[in-house]
């Protein structure tokens, strides 16, 4: 790896599912020679595309960890992220975000732009990555590339202008035409590898030439030299063409876009010499860190080689070589055989090894510098943390993790199952932080949760192949809320006194809604009626109560406890004895503060053909679903609308038989909403039946 | 903020309109401007209302996604209430659908067969319907005195228009309505138009059958918010 950082380029690659991102990151590889045959998704060979590493995503045709590579491009070396598409891996899509410095957006050329590539889209921007679009599947029946850049602009809001026309389109597609170069472009020999350029064909002459004349037009706002050059008339020097398309993508004012085929080999070198002209350098984008000794206040980090490390982790992943830490190094050096400051935990690292990852094969260095995505080799820690070489304090901006809204109980089937079910459950807490898990202590099954049936069926298919861990697994559950609806006072002495030390607390107060966060807790207490020491006690006797809500049996959200009186006694008083007051005084006032059943809500995207549209209206309506809009564009249309969790299982089958497949959907948690008083009932009539039995 | 403070404090309650559609009477309006100057912005103003008053209403939107649709709503309920979301008011999530269309697919036809798909179906009984983004230039007076016979027939209480007017086309109708709609002006009950004023953006009343208003009246707008502003 080159130390100029002008000369790297960090990108990702996402987009809807099933848009051929990965088979266009295959190609990629095969033109920077990191790999030396194609191999295709879901190819006859059997052996995979290159990134789709794990053996459940070359039998399922789709990514689901991303997996890091990198390739030299004319003496740029890029590290390229391949995200996966599927919404209910959004996570790894937003985390790849986080650490990339640009990105590609792929797009198919007969869907266009479709609900993940909203989402993913929205993502970018979140993290203000600087983009181009690549129009693939050229070659497709029905490609219409002009549509699509149309729907970039529409549907994204994104200033984006076609920097290529295509010669041809669909089973006959050939090349493009550069509106920068003015050339034909053509990919000849077996994979495409030979590129030939020649004159335009003398049919597109006008088309090319006015097309250009609105590229140039739009990108003059970006470089008043161009602007200049433009005015005059003549010759524009090609130069100024890009350094102004890449003023324009780097301030995120401009998309340019790209067109082709990956697996007809069609136009993926441009789209590397894209790379390397519009995309940024890890010095071109501000990334910042917050200063943990001065109360989180944000600084930006360098990128510096000579400056003292900071270094974020990304990802786990246990892979063949044991555990790997992919980490992004924002400023300074690390070398094999340092020590680094894992700010989370405070603890000191010693780093092994390094290596450069290619998908599952991997290359040894000896240090890495800023800028630099690189994998660590035995290294303890979580998602997240960020290392840094100890004179500084500090930890990159926390990256939006959302919660968790769907569950699952896994029973190991036996001894040894139950064994490796706890070493895969602890490698996959650590290596994603939407995957959660917990033992329900009345039930004594161990749940996990996460972000949708595909993410949790995912995991459980790799607790078996990965760890040999056989689990059966019970239906799948939404993971509710309770929360309060009113202000509700307590006041609960805690009295034990039958033989041996005595216990004694009595805690007073309210409790009420909390609009933001969890839980709150207020002390309120004056003149000592409750001592110092025993405040913490009470705090935990309330955290303590929130795991189990009365009406349902879930956990309990949004609320505020404030204690403002109680009292004590000199001998009986105890931590335990002011804990076991709280639990009292919460559930004296939790009944009278009118809790209510929450459930997640889902917003909910379906994209199909116009004439199905009353049919899937009607689907939704059914499921308590509310249609939020509906956007007609032609013969198909997208309905948006929100629709609670507890609603949406097995609703492809009914959509695939309601369309004929012809529609798709997707879904992501949107908010928790009370559920309505028929279900809410139904919910704790069913808790009750549940606890009588257990 | 409750709905009463809310439908008391909107100032559009000057225009009275809100008599006819307690009352049912059917009524067709306009709100006209030179391209953006904020007619989006007086309609959704409208649609809350009608919202707020417990009506349910249809909101069609040519030429623009859901998204930027919402996003109107989001941003007018918060002016108008100090920073409320729109989901914590009850009804408004519930009482509000939005369409958007192509310029291209959008005619009276797809219109009809939609509308009738959510009533029918028992999804949706919108009983206000706002179309903003209609091409007066390149339909003519047929075609709206079509949506106006479905406007009848479907028992609507109101439907709401906007129309772009240009600076350099100088017809104008009988009532003053300028061009494209000067043509068309006769269907319309009530027909608004904003224009600027120095610093500030007037509302002017360019005929209202309502008996609440001067026809001649103005209503003067907050060019930062787009809101009538409180005399």
């Amino acid at each position: 790896m080159s130390q100029d950082l002008s000369r790297v380029r960090n990108i990702g690659i996402s987009a809807h599912i099933d848009s051929g991102k990965t088979t266009l990151t295959e190609r990629i590889l095969f033109y920077t020679d990191k790999i030396h045959a194609i191999h295709e998704v879901r190819g006859k060979d059997g052996v995979g595309a290159k990134m789709d590493s794990m053996e459940l995503e070359k039998e399922r045709g789709i990514t689901i960890q991303s997996a890091a590579t990198y390739c030299t491009w004319k003496n740029i070396d890029i590290n390229i992220i391949d995200t996966p598409g599927h919404v209910d891996f959004t996570v790894e899509v937003e985390r790849a975000l986080r650490v990339l410095d640009g990105a590609v957006l792929v797009l198919c050329s007969v869907g266009g732009v479709q609900s993940q590539s909203i989402t993913v889209n929205r993502q970018m921007t979140r993290y203000n990555v600087p983009r181009i679009a690549f129009i693939n599947k050229c070659d497709r029946t029905g490609a219409n590339p002009d549509k699509v850049s149309e729907q970039l602009r529409d549907k994204l809001e994104l200033n984006a202008h076609m920097m290529q026309i295509p010669i041809g389109l669909e089973s006959e597609l050939e090349g493009a035409i550069d509106l920068v170069t003015m050339k034909a472009v053509y990919y000849d020999g077996d994979n495409g590898e030979i590129i030939r350029e020649d004159v335009i064909p003398a049919d597109m002459i006008e088309e090319a030439e006015d097309k250009r004349e609105a590229l140039l037009e739009e990108i003059s706002m970006f470089s008043e030299e161009l602007m200049e050059a433009v005015l005059e008339g003549g010759d524009v020097d090609v130069q100024l063409i890009y350094d102004a398309v890449r003023q324009g993508t780097l301030s995120l004012e401009f998309t340019p876009v790209f067109i082709g085929s990956a697996y007809k080999n069609n136009g993926v070198q441009a789209l590397l010499d894209a790379v390397e002209q519009y995309l940024p350098c890890p010095t071109d984008v501000e990334n910042l860190a917050l200063d943990l000794k001065e109360d989180e206040k944000e600084f930006p980090v360098s990128n510096d080689p000579k400056d003292p490390l900071i270094m974020l982790a990304f990802k786990l992943e246990d892979g063949r070589y044991g555990q790997l830490t992919y980490v992004r190094t924002y400023q300074g050096e690390v070398r094999k055989g340092e020590t680094v400051y894992n700010n989370r935990t405070g603890k000191k690292v010693k780093i092994g090894r390094l290596c450069r990852m290619h998908s599952d094969e991997m290359q040894e260095i000896d240090s890495c510098g800023s800028g630099d995505i690189v994998a660590l080799f035995g290294i303890d820690c979580a998602s997240g943390d960020t290392f840094t070489a100890g004179s500084i304090s500090c930890s990159m901006t926390s990256m939006h993790i959302p919660e968790p809204v769907i569950s699952l109980a896994v029973i190991p089937v036996d001894n040894k199952a139950q064994i490796n079910m706890s070493k895969a459950l602890n490698r996959f807490t650590k290596e994603d932080p939407t995957f959660r898990t917990y033992v329900d202590h009345e039930t004594g099954e161990t749940i996990v949760s996460g972000m949708g049936e595909l993410h949790l069926e995912v995991y459980v298919e790799r607790m078996k192949r990965e760890y040999d861990a056989l689990v059966e697994v019970g239906a799948p559950q939404v993971a509710y809320r309770e929360t309060i609806s009113q202000r509700a006072e307590f006041n609960y002495i805690h009295k034990k006194q039958t033989g041996g030390s005595g216990q004694f607390g009595r805690v007073a107060g309210y409790m009420e809604p909390l609009e933001e966060g969890d839980y709150e807790f207020v002390d309120k207490i004056v003149g000592g009626v409750i001592p110092r020491e025993f405040i913490g006690s009470c705090d935990k006797g309330f955290k303590k109560s929130l795991d189990k809500g009365s009406l349902c049996g879930a956990a309990i959200t949004g609320i505020r406890c404030v204690i403002n009186d109680g009292s004590y006694h000199n001998v009986d008083s105890s931590d335990v004895a002011f804990q076991l007051a709280s639990v009292g005084a919460f559930k004296e006032g939790y009944l009278k503060a009118k809790p209510v059943i929450m459930e997640p809500i889902m917003k909910v995207a379906v994209e199909g053909p116009s004439e199905f549209q009353g049919a899937v209206m009607g689907s939704i309506n059914q499921r308590r679903g509310m249609i939020i809009g509906t956007s007609e564009e032609g013969l198909y249309t997208v309905i948006e609308a929100e629709v609670p969790l507890s609603e949406m299982f097995g609703y492809s089958t009914t959509l695939r038989s309601l369309t004929q497949g012809k529609a798709e959907f997707t879904m992501e948690f949107a908010t928790f909403k009370p559920v309505p008083k028929s279900v809410g009932e139904d919910l704790v009539k069913a808790y009750q039946d549940e606890r009588k039995n257990s | 903020m409750v709905n009463n403070d809310l439908i008391v404090n909107n100032p559009l309650r000057a225009l009275g309109l809100e008599e006819k559609a307690e009352k049912g009477v059917q009524s067709m309006g306009l709100v006209m401007a030179r391209a953006g100057l904020g007619k989006t912005a007086i309609l959704v103003q409208f649609a809350l209302d009608c919202i707020l008053q417990g009506n349910s209403v249809l909101h069609v939107s040519i030429g623009e996604s859901v998204e930027k649709t919402r996003a109107w709503y989001d941003d007018i309920l918060s002016l108008l209430t100090e920073g409320e979301k729109i989901e914590m008011i009850p009804g408004i999530m519930k009482n509000r659908m939005i369409m958007t269309f192509k310029e291209a697919t959008f005619s009276k036809a797809v219109l009809e067969e939609r509308f009738d798909d959510l009533v029918q179906q028992d999804i949706f009984r919108p009983e206000c319907l706002i179309v903003d983004g209609y091409d007066f230039s390149s339909n003519d007076k047929d075609s709206l005195e079509d949506l106006r016979k479905f406007m009848d027939d479907r028992g609507l209480k109101m439907i709401w228009f906007s129309a772009v007017c240009h600076r350099g086309d100088d017809r104008v109708s009988e009532d003053g309505v300028p061009a494209p709609c000067h043509d068309v002006a006769s269907l319309f009950e009530t027909v608004l138009l904003i224009k600027p004023a120095g610093d500030e953006m007037q509302l002017a009343i360019l005929k209202c059958d309502s008996s609440a208003v001067d026809p001649n009246a103005t209503l003067t707008l907050d060019p930062s918010t787009m809101l009538v502003k409180k005399s």
